[in-house]
């Protein structure tokens, strides 16, 4: 009788809490957005599994001794993943777009707005009772409106690794709702003639610009923000690598096998951090609330950029564009291009958009920096 | 109290934040552009020599026996005809 009392014990019926019954439940409702709506599937999926398995009850599958929790060890505690997952997408980025038209990368500035208003407004929300943000916390939730997840994966993982879970599934899952999120506000900030605007075309690229781009950019951050470096460093070698040519095989590794390897790691750490007692909050509404504001602040700024720039520049400049400054590449970037075409079939903007596009990867990665030399 | 001291903190490192990143973009665009008009200045007098060098390869590309034989088919086609 008592093996068999033992053996109910060890059951999971008999050690299913309710909060861990709905934290499965949230795993379960990622694993649907990624399947059936094909929101980011590559990390949905993996992040999903992993709050399903580390709210399995007595496997303790990201206590000390399971295996989420030494895969968080490894990859996020220490900061591995999200830059091997940046030197991929730095193999996969093609800089022409901006290096034939470098005022964009105001525009990538701009759309950092989104960020920095955001940590004021992570502060804000102390007001209402249950929110006790830090200034490390409220830059960890804002670096969401950066559109970047490794970026925010990586910045919280150093600020405020707590609240790691609530701001990767809030920053994966606003840039997969960008066609949803960014259309309305491009549309009430501009008028029909300005997003029919056409720009004229972009020159050719040599390689040999394509080649120093990189170096330069490392060169920059060495100089003025050694901070930004593990982000921007292993950004510039995925893209070096990409450029030189010569050294293909490693390029085509880090776009491929190593970013898929990686991404999957990183998805099961991230789902480790959807624990129960860290997940179940009120905090996580404020975030998931901060996340939406942070990229709509963000893609109105770079709209009202590029405006400006229209104004002030001889060369016509459609303020859909500025759009695509909040990163998430290439969404944005689509996005500006269907908006425009909406109101001009003729006009292609996915080339135009695509300069603040990757300006925006490089923005965030700065304000991370910039966040991470102040607060850090 | 604490909260309004954050909320100072908050606004300076927006301020700061948005003046750094607009400065570090701002010179990398002066960068860019240098780096566009020096490697336009380096092209353009080396387009021509590599047209010139690819416009000497295709005629010294021929070989002479080649050369040969193709005159002696023109010479032999103009004799009988």
């Amino acid at each position: 009788m008592d093996g068999l009392l033992n053996l109910w014990q060890a059951t999971g019926l008999a050690n299913l809490t309710f909060p861990a019954l709905s934290m499965i439940a949230v795993g379960c409702g990622l694993l649907y957005l990624a399947i059936a709506k094909g929101f980011e599937p590559l990390l949905l999926v993996p992040i999903g599994f992993g709050a399903i398995l580390t709210n399995i009850p007595v496997a303790a599958l990201a206590e000390p001794g399971g295996l989420l929790y030494y895969v968080y060890y490894i990859g996020i505690d220490s900061g591995v993943f999200p830059l091997l997952i940046f030197m991929g997408v730095g193999a996969l980025t093609d800089f022409s777009a901006l290096i034939a038209n470098p005022r964009m990368l105001l525009l990538g500035a701009a759309a950092q707005f989104g960020i920095f208003a955001t940590l004021f407004g992570a502060i804000l929300l102390n007001f209402i009772p249950g929110f006790e943000f830090t200034l490390q916390d409220a830059s960890a939730i804002a670096i969401i409106g950066g559109a970047d997840g490794p970026t925010a994966i990586f910045l919280a993982s150093k600020l405020s690794p707590e609240l790691l879970g609530a701001i990767a599934v809030a920053a994966y899952s606003y840039m997969a709702l960008v066609p949803i999120i960014q259309p309305p506000i491009m549309r009430l900030l501009t008028s029909e003639e300005e997003r029919s605007i056409a720009m004229p075309q972009l020159r050719p690229v040599s390689k040999k610009e394509k080649v120093l781009f990189p170096l330069m950019v490392l060169a920059l951050t060495l100089l003025f923000l050694p901070a930004a470096s593990p982000l921007v460093g292993m950004f510039c070698l995925g893209n070096l690598m990409r450029e030189s040519g010569v050294v293909d095989r490693l390029s085509n590794t880090a776009q491929n096998e190593l970013i898929n390897i990686t991404t999957i790691f990183l998805g099961l750490a991230v789902g480790s951090k959807l624990a129960a007692d860290q997940f179940l909050t009120v905090e996580t509404l404020g975030i998931l609330l901060l996340g939406a504001l942070a990229f709509s602040i963000g893609t109105a700024s770079g709209v009202y950029m590029a405006k400006v720039m229209n104004r002030v520049s001889s060369n016509p400049i459609n303020p859909l564009v500025g759009a695509a400054g909040v990163s998430a590449v290439p969404m944005a970037a689509r996005v500006v291009n269907k908006v425009g075409l909406e109101s001009n079939p003729h006009n292609f903007l996915l080339m135009h958009a695509m300069g603040p596009n990757v300006a925006g990867v490089l923005g965030s990665a700065v304000a991370a920096g910039i966040l991470l030399a102040l607060v850090g | 109290m604490e909260i309004s001291e954050l909320l100072m903190q908050a606004a300076n490192l927006m301020l700061t934040g948005m003046v750094g990143v607009f400065i570090f973009l701002s010179i990398l665009i002066f960068a860019v552009k240098g780096l566009s008009k020096i490697s336009a200045s380096e092209q353009s007098p080396e387009q021509p020599k590599v047209k010139r060098k690819s416009q000497r390869g295709d005629t010294a590309g021929v070989p002479a026996a080649h050369v040969a034989a193709i005159s002696a088919a023109i010479a032999q086609f103009r004799q009988n005809n």
